[in-house]
């Protein structure tokens, strides 16, 4: 059984929606940038893919109260825009269900009323107290878009919204929904930023993933999501659907609890397990939408696993965290539109800054934007924290 | 130098929870990592984090600290040639 | 429908010994009530125990006991689920962010503060490279990875490790308490619901079942379905959930034997399962467990690690009774609530 994609929805730094994003690939128009909205030391200090509104200005984009964390906030307007680019026509008659992800919750909110909360319990507001857990920004979303036939939400650090991907088409595959809303949703926090900051992982100049002399990651925030439907809800759907999830897989490294096998063994299991669920052969891949953060071990990990499937010569791949930076609990989310969006403007999102040749493998990342390039079935990695390693492959439906 | 080392071993000991070992346990030229106390690279990062909380050292780049942290002589001459407190 | 081949629970009740089955039961005195500790150091070597957060410790240590239980080296899949995660690390960190005004901060505590820390850690300490899941979200967290393993179960995976933990940190307690969810005074959790009152006691642990296509000798029983929907607009709305549910899975009302319900001793929170359980399943057996676990976000893992228990040893505890002593542990229905989280879950003996 097909699960299509029917609709998709994104804000990062470099756009509020599809279209903007779209066209910042086509303008090479970077997100990472000094932080001003996060109050925080790091300021001017470590760059980030910062959507540059305030909490105020995002509520009212979202329709919701400005006293929502910025996770859910983000989440609200993203999954908002899937669900209207899908154009369901009757969506009461169906199943639906909302797969969220994320990794901090209304780690926000909880970072600046801690201290006056841990002093006086009764000092802070109750949305703020209640705001604090991963589920709870997904509960506020589903309620105000009124999903409630299956609600939840996935946490497995930077593959979380790969994996809720992959679950709504499983839903729909076994006949529990017809219609999954899936992805995820993260903003940037004290708490992540001075987190990844500890570890040294962060690049204090834009982050240069692939490059032999890279030096780390930035953050980023946003929200992306996309709708998976059932072959009896698409033949129901006003436009043409562009594309399928044909395969996925959700492997472990098992090998230390933040850094990646030498070999990417994680890495391997996830992208030949999605390869085997599609019957494809590797050469079939147009498109690779690499998790490539910028960390020294990432990158080698990830383009080590990549060379042991696709040997010298990959396919066309690139980083767009190179504009958004790290999102993190989103990015699985984030990059599957943008893998979508590659198969249908047949493009290849450019990977910027891009100057030095990685020693331990013959292939680069594609440096400039291309167009006009038949894409059938694009890759979309995203490899994490405790081993949690997922690749997708959409393809496109003829 | 002697004064140094003894409290080093016991900021070690303390910043990395070594439930197990003894700050006089630790040799003054025992290789912390690996095959030596068996510290790992997330230790590595705590005894970063305990070169500036103890001593104004800010350490900028992490694969300086292999040879920093070799033994606790090696991280003590570097705290005498680099300390600002 | 898969069966339960192995499984194993650490909570504030001498649970943790698969041996026997709640030898004695444990009385507190207070409006939170804590895991009892098992030996982590038979699990852990020193220099990785030193890192872990508590949570940590029983919630992994829980998950390899559980798969010891079943005779599996490996498992086929691990999904895991945890309402509020790691808070406790987590608050260890966020307070040296804002203490050192982001100057210092522990690198330890950020590794381990993320959800899938116990997931994952359980992965590396088994070897296993096959699917992992970690979902947080509030009461719905432990359905998720039954949904999760029943779907794997299709999928051509077995022996799947699934289990949830929580824990009492002091923000979660503090939140409880200012959402209005606990007592203000201490109480006997084996009094939790001898009369009505405002509120409930805060709990915590960690429970971890092997699940498998194959029924193992002796197998505990099996788990048939699972269902999580928002708060219902009233009782029979509830109800009708309830029924549709148990017609789904070919059964009515009356062949249920055990309902095993969330009751928390908070008197509003209590409304629905009294009514559920009064007119609904007034023959059934009708039994509660938050008195012995206390409310958590994922307490219904300790509900099932009961009904696994009961299904295989054919008893019930004295100390579970709220109404009817009349039906033996066949099929057994979980229904619980953490506030506009409801779920149902259904099990069979074999």
């Amino acid at each position: 059984m097909q699960v299509f994609v029917a609709g998709k929805g994104v804000i990062t730094a470099i756009g509020n929606n599809v279209a903007e994003n779209l066209q910042s690939f086509y303008e090479g128009r970077s997100g990472i940038s000094d932080i001003t909205i996060l109050r925080t030391n790091y300021a001017g200090k470590l760059p980030a893919g910062e959507i540059k509104f305030s909490n105020a200005a995002l509520a009212a984009m979202a329709g919701l109260e400005g006293t929502v964390s910025r996770t859910g906030l983000f989440s609200m307007i993203a999954a908002r825009e899937a669900l209207q680019d899908a154009q369901i026509p009757e969506p009461g008659k169906w199943r639906i269900g909302f797969l969220s992800a994320n990794t901090v919750g209304g780690m926000d909110i909880t970072e600046n009323i801690f201290k006056a909360f841990h002093e006086d319990h009764t000092k802070a507001d109750l949305s703020e107290v209640e705001q604090h857990d991963t589920g709870a920004i997904t509960d506020i979303v589903a309620a105000q878009l009124g999903i409630k036939d299956f609600v939840t939400t996935i946490s497995t650090a930077c593959s979380s919204s790969a994996n809720s991907i992959m679950l709504g088409a499983r839903l729909i595959k076994n006949n529990l929904l017809d219609i999954a809303l899936a992805g995820g949703t993260d903003a940037l926090s004290r708490f992540t930023l001075n987190g990844f900051n500890s570890l040294m992982i962060l690049d204090d100049k834009p982050c240069t993933p692939y490059n032999e002399t890279r030096k780390g990651l930035n953050l980023g925030e946003g929200a992306g999501y996309i709708v998976l439907v059932s072959e009896r809800v698409a033949k129901t759907l006003p436009k043409k659907v562009m594309a399928s999830l044909s395969g996925y897989a959700n492997a472990n490294d098992a090998f230390h609890q933040t850094a990646s096998s030498p070999e990417g063994k994680g890495n391997y299991l996830a992208m030949t397990g999605a390869l085997a669920m599609t019957g494809l052969r590797h050469e079939a891949i147009g498109y690779i939408n690499v998790h490539g953060t910028g960390t020294n071990n990432n990158d080698l990990s990830e383009s080590i696993a990549m060379e042991r499937i696709f040997g010298i010569a990959p396919p066309k791949f690139s980083s767009t965290k190179t504009f958004t930076g790290h999102t993190l609990g989103a990015c699985g989310g984030v990059e599957a539109v943008y893998s979508l969006l590659a198969m249908e403007h047949q493009i290849i999102p450019p990977h910027l800054r891009w100057t030095a040749q990685m020693k331990e493998v013959p292939f680069k990342p594609v440096t400039e934007l291309m167009t006009g390039v038949e894409i059938n079935h694009a890759m979309s990695n995203s490899f994490g924290f405790g081993g949690n390693c997922s690749s997708l492959i959409f393809s496109k439906v003829n | 130098m002697e004064e140094l080392i003894a409290t080093l071993k016991k900021q070690i000991v303390e910043q990395l929870n070594l439930q197990h070992i003894k700050p006089e346990d630790i040799g003054d030229d025992q290789p912390l990592f690996v095959e030596g106390l068996g510290l790992d690279s997330i230790d590595a990062l705590e005894l970063i984090v305990l070169l500036q909380q103890h001593y104004g050292i800010k350490l900028a780049n992490p694969s300086d600290g292999p040879a920093i942290f070799h033994s606790v002589r090696t991280f003590a001459e570097y705290i005498l040639a680099h300390r600002t407190k | 429908m898969l069966y339960i081949n192995g499984t194993v629970c650490l909570s504030p009740q001498p649970t943790s010994d698969t041996s026997v089955f709640l030898p004695e039961v444990k009385e507190y005195h207070s409006n939170k009530i804590f895991c009892i500790d098992v030996d982590y150091s038979k699990f852990f070597d020193a220099g990785s125990m030193r890192r872990m957060g508590r949570i940590i410790k029983f919630g992994v240590t829980a998950g390899i006991l559980a798969l010891k239980d079943a005779g599996v080296e490996t498992p086929g899949a691990i999904s895991t689920g945890t309402g509020y995660g790691l808070m406790d690390i987590s608050q260890k960190f966020l307070n040296s962010v804002i203490d050192s005004e982001e100057t210092i901060v522990s690198p330890t505590s950020f590794i381990q503060s993320t959800h899938n820390t116990v997931s994952s850690n359980i992965a590396l300490m088994v070897g296993c490279h096959a699917h992992n899941n970690t979902f947080a979200h509030r009461g719905f967290s432990f359905e998720s990875v039954i949904t999760d393993a029943l779907l794997l179960g299709k999928e051509g995976f077995d022996n799947i490790l699934v289990g949830a933990y929580d824990e009492v940190s002091d923000h979660s307690y503090r939140s409880m308490m200012r959402m209005d969810m606990l007592r203000a005074e201490p109480c006997s959790n084996l009094k939790l619901f001898s009369e009505s009152h405002c509120g409930t006691i805060a709990g915590e642990g960690a429970a971890f079942f092997v699940l498998a296509k194959q029924k193992s000798d002796p197998t505990y029983g099996t788990i048939k379905a699972c269902k999580t929907f928002p708060a219902p607009a009233d009782a029979n709305d509830l109800k009708r959930t309830v029924l549709g549910f148990l017609s789904d899975n070919g059964l009515s009302p009356k062949e249920i034997d055990i309902v095993l319900s969330g009751h928390c001793g908070d008197a509003k929170a209590d409304r629905l399962n009294n009514i559920l359980t009064h007119d609904t399943f007034s023959e059934q057996s009708i039994l509660a467990f938050k008195h012995l676990c206390g409310e958590y976000m994922t307490a219904t893992s300790f509900a099932t690690w009961l009904a696994a228990k009961m299904m295989k040893t054919q008893t019930i505890p004295e100390v579970l009774y709220l109404e009817n002593r009349n039906r033996e542990p066949r099929n057994i229905l979980i229904y619980n609530s953490l506030k506009a989280n409801h779920s149902l879950m259904l099990f069979a003996n074999v």
